[in-house]
């Protein structure tokens, strides 16, 4: 039972940073940026070649592959999103245009690399440290750390700071900050870095963890959706509940049921959000327009 | 010459399921990521009435149909009270428990193992086991359906579903039900594209989760997308090229293992230009021609 509780943090972390890196692109473009699955995938990859291919020593094959992973999430917005959103169209047209980056994209990882799942821990499966008769690995440590870490400290960027508070006066009104001075398109690539930092951190978390394949950022941005969904966008308690309530879902569904019928009780969940509770936790508005 | 049938024939079932994606996505705005479920719907019910109980396939038609229409109904009723990335992100749900339940019921679905031995057509006791009679069978259908939903776009209900996705507010303001439009454009989409389905599962005779997964629906979506919104014509031409694109790549001498990749990266790449140039469909993009 501990173990279970010990688990569900661990995943639950790895939404919530999903969630984040996901609301951080939401905030200030309005859009849901299907083409950071692509860049969890690259983060994975790309340490994955430094490390492993190259042998670079891995502390540095991260930085790299961190510093790779956020130059790509700006050409991403500046090649292709700057153009739409100068344009002016609608979310659904950003929405497709990112499903085709993040199609592109995906494929070019699996023509490199093949769609076969690879290994980055090549280090000895290790039985863990025992804490209080549950067992955790060195990894799983780790990214109850850093998510933990990161999660705050992104927080506290967003409440106290100045381009925190930029960032939030872009979300809440565009119009109102360029009279105010407020440089949109420069916040935009702020939190647009932001979040592709978050993304490729997940990537790399999560490739440790578990096996990775070209395709396993879309599943875990999906699971990082439904959070958002469920718990708002812009509520950070909502966010939290919604990765815990994702998570315990799931862990309880696998040691219950079968762990075959995980995705299906995850979708199920959201759905019966949707109609039974369409604001989610926070209770914000999800429509964007009212009939 | 068996293969280019073969080709014709995909053909046939890629431009009914786009042209019925069509309906719903180019008319009435309603872009939906589940249909490659729908279509899996009518292969798995065509399969397990065919295989476990020995029907033919004109109980089988209606049936998926039925099933399929069913579902939907019930589906765009939760879906529905979404808008615009809302709502594909709940059709990609949807999506995903169809294909979570085709992959996992095994009692029902035999899961990834899949079903084989499904018997092919056998019409008013002449077999449908050859090329050319199942081609012949699909242009037949792919017809009826293209004239079916040109029927349904130049009616009534075919300008209230465009007016819709003009503007959605104003319609209801003049007193159509929008809610009751939408729900009816969804359900005949899925309906129709459960046809395929059927077709789909007599003729390869043995069918697996793998054929319905979320990146067969991206597919089919980028095909309407790239034919145009709300063109039926321009949905057959790109069901065409999707459908010949890595036979052409092959034909340049690339590797099969390539060209499968090479053929999704093409379609981004249009997707991409397509949103980004703000052009309706390919034939625009190069052409220059606004429609208004």
């Amino acid at each position: 039972m501990q173990q279970i509780i010990l688990n569900i943090l661990i995943s639950s972390s790895l939404y919530l940073l999903v969630a984040l890196s996901f609301s951080l692109i939401y905030y200030t473009t309005k859009f849901f940026n299907i083409a950071l699955a692509a860049l969890i995938v690259f983060g994975s990859y790309f340490v994955y070649l430094f490390s492993v291919q190259l042998n670079f020593p891995f502390l540095f094959a991260v930085i790299l592959s961190v510093l790779i992973v956020i130059i790509l999430g700006i050409l991403n917005e500046l090649l292709v999103f700057y153009h739409l959103r100068k344009k002016s169209v609608s979310s659904l047209k950003y929405f497709i245009a990112s499903l085709g980056l993040y199609v592109i994209l995906q494929n070019c990882v699996s023509l490199y690399f093949g769609d076969d799942s690879k290994v980055i821990n090549n280090t000895e499966v290790l039985v863990g440290n025992k804490i209080f008769s549950v067992y955790i690995t060195n990894i799983q440590l780790l990214t109850l750390f850093i998510s933990s870490v990161l999660f705050i400290s992104i927080n506290l960027v967003l409440q106290k700071t100045k381009i925190g508070k930029s960032i939030r006066a872009v979300e809440s009104n565009v119009n109102l900050c360029k009279i105010y001075g407020i440089n949109e398109e420069r916040i935009i690539l702020i939190s647009v870095c932001l979040s592709s930092f978050l993304a490729a951190i997940v990537g790399i978390l999560s490739a440790f963890d578990t096996n990775m394949s070209p395709t396993f950022g879309f599943n875990l941005l999906l699971y990082g959706l439904v959070v958002i969904i469920i718990g708002g966008i812009g509520s950070t308690k909502g966010l939290i509940s919604g990765s815990l309530l994702i998570s315990s879902v799931q862990h309880f569904s696998a040691y219950y049921i079968d762990s075959k019928w995980m995705d299906l009780v995850t979708y199920i969940i959201l759905i019966s959000f949707l109609i039974l509770k369409p604001l989610g936790f926070s209770g914000k508005r999800l429509r964007k327009v009212e009939i | 010459m068996e293969y280019i049938l073969h080709l014709i024939i995909f053909i046939c079932f890629y431009t009914i399921l786009a042209q019925s994606l069509n309906l719903a996505a180019g008319k009435a705005g309603l872009i939906s990521l589940a249909h490659a479920g729908f279509y899996g719907i009518g292969a798995y019910t065509t399969a397990i009435l065919s295989v476990k109980l020995g029907l033919s396939f004109w109980i089988n038609l209606p049936f998926a149909m039925i099933i399929s229409g069913l579902i939907a109904f019930v589906v765009s009723l939760i879906a529905l009270r979404t808008i615009d990335d809302y709502f594909i992100i709940c059709t990609l749900g949807i999506q995903i428990i169809i294909f979570s339940i085709m992959n996992n019921w095994m009692d029902l679905t035999r899961g990834p193992l899949g079903i084989p031995g499904i018997p092919s057509i056998n019409l008013f006791g002449f077999p449908v086991d050859e090329k050319i009679p199942f081609l012949v069978l699909s242009i037949v259908i792919v017809a009826l359906i293209w004239l079916v939903l040109k029927n349904i776009y130049n009616s009534g209900f075919g300008k209230i579903l465009v007016a819709i996705s003009e503007d959605e507010i104003y319609i209801q303001s003049v007193g159509k039900n929008v809610y009751k439009a939408k729900i009816i454009s969804f359900t005949i989409s899925a309906i129709l594209a459960s046809i395929p389905g059927v077709l789909y599962a007599h003729y390869i005779t043995y069918i697996d989760p793998t054929s319905f997964t979320v990146n067969e629906s991206i597919f089919i979506l980028s095909i309407v997308i790239i034919g145009g919104l709300g063109n039926l014509s321009g949905s057959f031409f790109a069901a065409a090229f999707m459908v010949l694109l890595p036979e052409a790549l092959r034909f340049v001498g690339m590797p099969d293992s390539i060209a499968a990749n090479m053929r999704q990266i093409i379609y981004g790449l249009i997707l991409v230009a397509v949103m980004m140039t703000g052009k309706n469909g390919v034939k625009e993009l190069f052409l220059k021609k606004h429609s208004f």
